[in-house]
């Protein structure tokens, strides 16, 4: 499987060696999610695909309830779905890469609404603990 | 001077940080027992904890990816599904464990039930991981951890006769009036408290929060390969003690107290007290471990963000779950379960459970995609292989061997 949809350039990659399983890190590299399982563009079930019919690309990356499906089969109903588009992908490494913050992304609702609901209301839970005593600088 | 001060440091830390309530009661158990004879395999133990920390602490210092990002990377989601939930019940039993020993070594000092202080005792864990820098948290713990060097001083006071005690411990299996399967079943439990799985998430995910890179492998080499085997020195004179007061009494170690009673023998209240502050210190420090480890297996396993070097508020999840994970402890310990009990079983679950995170990261520390030229050597592959298969022996036994013996009753 290929990221792309041309078969002559750019690199190839492996969907489940690549792909699947692998940390994704927002913009400032904060952890975001792990891709649970790939959304690819509609394929005909049940038709006689044309010969020069371009083959499916990966329009999403999936995260949350997608890992018990990939796990236990089955497919959760598109509105369950917590996707990622394939176009906010910056870099694909040892780790993935998106271009944009994690905040912007709807898939980190339920970080959010812990940091705001629960840990974010406990006193001190919103101070650096590393920078508090660091005065001996960059000593690690 | 500061080099130095940074490698004494981080040795005295790993010898204070060897020790937890799994090890204290476990090597107190079977000095009562069988002597010095299974001192063996604490050596086999200590050597496995060294070569397996510092392989987890490279590939994390190389690779910057934690224990268990990499064994679902490796492994896929339904086998790592399952080393999570395997890893998780065992950590949050070990957590339940050094929570109750934090109590009962309270409840020496003040004679207040510990019950009473284990909400307490929780309390705090929670506060030190809220509030306190990871070094500092760990640099503590481990120092004051020191303090079980008295089981050591306890055991020179006893004036054992020496020559006695060194040929128990070169005579190799020797049951005496213990059942052969006894014997075993707790030469897999004091191998379990050797290499607690809990160490390796811990030492793994703890360089990521120190932000350790390539530079740092040499002084953590260091620490692990000395502090580990002086650590280890401790857990001989723990059982020692125990093989020299309580062996010829016939007295068996069913609480904390009788594991400090030898030391009381020795050196009267003075040992004593420095031995309960050692203990709190130690078991305290373990349960700050494990309950950080149990928020970085989950976290590390759903891509949350995580580590103690963030705000709480920019790793919510993490720290909801370490609270959950505290309140769970402090229920089971409530309903009245001997926390000596839960230690027990608890080490014997560690054994079962080694071989699902040593295998991944023998396999991610020979990846060249990960690790670069920093791949295991010829000679470390070898002896992690040997140690591939004695872990999975003792694991294949710990069951069936549970069972016969009845928990070693």
């Amino acid at each position: 499987m290929t990221s792309n949809t041309d078969d002559q350039a750019g690199p190839w990659l492996d969907a489940q060696l690549h792909l699947l399983d692998r940390q994704v890190l927002d913009v400032d590299g904060v952890p975001v999610a792990v891709v649970d399982d790939l959304e690819l563009s509609e394929v005909p079930v049940g038709q006689e695909i044309p010969i020069d019919t371009p083959p499916p690309v990966i329009t999403a990356l999936l995260s949350g309830a997608a890992l018990a499906t990939r796990i236990f089969g089955g497919r959760p109903p598109e509105s369950r779905m917590q996707s990622t588009p394939w176009a906010d992908i910056a870099e694909i490494g040892v780790v993935i890469k998106l271009g944009v913050q994690r905040d912007t992304l709807d898939l980190a609702w339920t970080e959010r609404w812990v940091r705001d609901r629960i840990i974010g209301r406990i006193p001190g839970g919103r101070h650096i603990p590393q920078q508090e005593h660091d005065d001996d600088g960059g000593e690690s | 001077m500061k080099k130095v001060l940074g490698l004494a440091l981080g040795i005295l830390t790993a010898i204070g940080g060897f020790l937890d309530i799994g090890d204290l009661v476990t090597n107190a158990v079977v000095g009562s027992r069988f002597g010095l004879s299974l001192a063996w395999v604490v050596v086999v133990g200590v050597i496995g904890i060294c070569i397996f920390a510092q392989m987890s602490g490279r590939v994390a210092a190389v690779s910057g990816r934690a224990t268990f990002e990499l064994i679902r990377e490796r492994l896929g989601p339904r086998v790592a599904v399952l080393n999570l939930g395997a890893s998780f019940m065992i950590n949050l039993m070990t957590l339940t464990a050094e929570i109750g020993g934090v109590a009962l070594a309270l409840q020496l000092v003040s004679s207040v039930s510990y019950l009473l202080w284990v909400p307490f005792a929780a309390f705090a864990i929670w506060l030190v991981i809220w509030r306190v820098k990871f070094s500092i948290m760990e640099n503590v713990a481990g120092l004051v951890g020191l303090f079980l060097i008295g089981f050591a001083v306890g055991l020179f006071l006893l004036g054992p006769d020496w020559g006695e005690l060194g040929r128990q411990a070169v005579q190799g299996v020797s049951t005496g009036t213990e059942k052969v399967s006894t014997y075993w079943f707790y030469a897999v439990a004091l191998f379990g408290a050797a290499m607690t799985p809990y160490e390796v998430f811990f030492f793994s995910s703890g360089a990521v929060e120190e932000g350790w890179s390539v530079k740092d492998l040499a002084r953590s080499r260091a620490n692990v390969l000395v502090g580990f085997p002086l650590g280890g020195l401790l857990s001989l004179a723990i059982a020692g003690c125990a093989a020299v007061v309580l062996l010829p009494q016939l007295i068996s170690v069913t609480a904390l107290s009788q594991v400090m009673l030898p030391v009381a023998v020795a050196g009267g209240k003075v040992l004593l007290a420095c031995i309960i502050l050692g203990i709190v210190a130690a078991t305290a420090g373990a349960a700050l471990e494990t309950t950080l480890s149990a928020g970085y297996t989950i976290a590390q396993f759903l891509g949350w963000p995580w580590g103690k070097f963030r705000p709480p508020a920019q790793a919510a999840r993490f720290h909801l779950l370490m609270i959950i994970c505290l309140i769970v402890g402090v229920g089971t310990l409530m309903t009245g379960v001997d926390p000596i009990q839960v230690t027990e079983i608890s080490v014997v679950f560690s054994a079962l459970a080694l071989p699902l995170t040593y295998l991944p990261i023998l396999i991610v520390a020979n990846d060249p995609e990960y690790m670069g030229k920093h791949v295991n050597g010829q000679a470390l592959n070898g002896i992690a292989l040997i140690y591939l298969v004695i872990i999975l022996a003792a694991a294949l036994a710990a069951i069936p061997l549970l069972i016969i013996t009845g928990a070693g009753r």
